[in-house]
């Protein structure tokens, strides 16, 4: 993939995404490992999970990961750049114009539409994510996994931090099942 | 550099511009953190609102540098794990971290959801956009765009109320 490609999803997806990181993050996983199999899975979850543990923002922190895995300085750069300039410009001019989009009700209409399809995007990232490890003999330890990190993390409140530190305990334990 | 996620930066924000500096008011903050939700990108965008209360345009500049400069801190630490990433223990840690993450993406669905879905037609738009993102593996742009056009004509046709 080109830089310019790479400017191109980052800036697209990362700035036309709305419902936080978690959904744009979400949305960059659909375009990169499943439509253009920019990264693995093995890669994906690499950058996933270093971004957590990185200061700061965490979707900035995913998309120069991304970058640097497909083309070093210049991806990592171009995709932070292309993911936090527009959407920035945009929290400026609508911070200079708060007070007349606050009463614009089409705009409010146009983002309630967004943020409900952006739902629909976590959702299909949660489902890309999890069917690989759903066949015959994996789907009762995939599950076990995925269903606990959803109850810590949401019923007991645990950051994501500690969830991925108590996953990755248990998967240096809890051996994967061999496929026949 | 001392958070892990945007919203949790607030309170030391709020510290530091509100209450020591007095370079902005609680009423500014609140409207930063609005802003932040309802513009695209991640929440933590809200301190570039911040900044541009502070301090006009410089202040929202700087603002977007202090954003992004903790970014590439994730480089070493990617040169370091990707070196170990092929071997067998490693890549089976790796993957259940990936399940962890949809566990914890999913757990991230349910504030959005509840915030997101507050009627019929944006439960219904939720919904279809899983399906065509699934089945018709369409692109996330379309979705999104679909989505926020649908609400529109909703709206501009007196259909429904956002």
């Amino acid at each position: 993939m080109t830089a310019s490609e790479i400017a191109g999803v980052f800036a697209r997806v990362g700035n036309l995404t709305f419902g936080g990181g978690a959904a744009t993050t979400a949305a960059l996983q659909r375009e990169m490992l499943v439509r253009r199999k920019w990264l693995d899975e093995g890669a994906y979850a690499l950058c996933y999970v270093l971004s957590r543990i990185t200061p700061g923002t965490n979707l900035f922190a995913f998309c120069t990961a991304a970058g640097w895995l497909m083309r070093r300085w210049t991806g990592a750069l171009t995709a932070l750049l292309a993911a936090s300039v527009p959407c920035c410009l945009v929290v400026w001019l609508t911070t200079a114009g708060f007070d007349a989009i606050r009463e614009n009700s089409s705009i409010q209409a146009a983002v309630a539409g967004a943020m409900a399809a952006s739902v629909g995007i976590l959702l299909g990232s949660f489902w890309s994510l999890v069917r690989p490890h759903l066949t015959r003999r994996k789907w009762p330890r995939s599950m076990t996994i995925v269903c606990a990190s959803g109850v810590l993390s949401l019923a007991a409140g645990m950051p994501p931090l500690a969830v991925f530190a108590v996953a990755a305990a248990a998967g240096l334990v809890w051996k994967e099942p061999v496929e026949e | 550099m001392s958070s892990f996620s945007g919203l949790a930066a607030l309170p030391v924000l709020r510290d530091d511009f509100v209450v020591q500096r007095r370079l902005v008011t609680d009423r500014d903050l609140n409207t930063s953190v609005v802003i932040g939700r309802i513009t695209p990108g991640p929440k933590g965008l809200y301190i570039v609102s911040l900044g541009y209360y502070a301090g006009g345009f410089p202040g929202a500049a700087a603002a977007w540098l202090a954003l992004i400069t903790p970014a590439l801190l994730v480089i070493p630490l990617l040169a370091f794990a990707s070196r170990r990433a092929r071997e067998p223990r490693v890549r089976q840690v790796l993957n259940t971290l990936v399940l962890a993450s949809a566990g914890v993406s999913l757990s991230a669905t349910f504030p959005l959801a509840l915030d997101a879905v507050r009627g019929p037609w944006t439960l219904a738009i939720a919904v279809l956009s899983l399906v065509v993102l699934v089945i018709a593996e369409a692109g996330t742009i379309w979705v999104v765009a679909g989505g926020a056009t649908t609400c529109l004509l909703l709206f501009w046709t007196r259909v429904a109320t956002f």
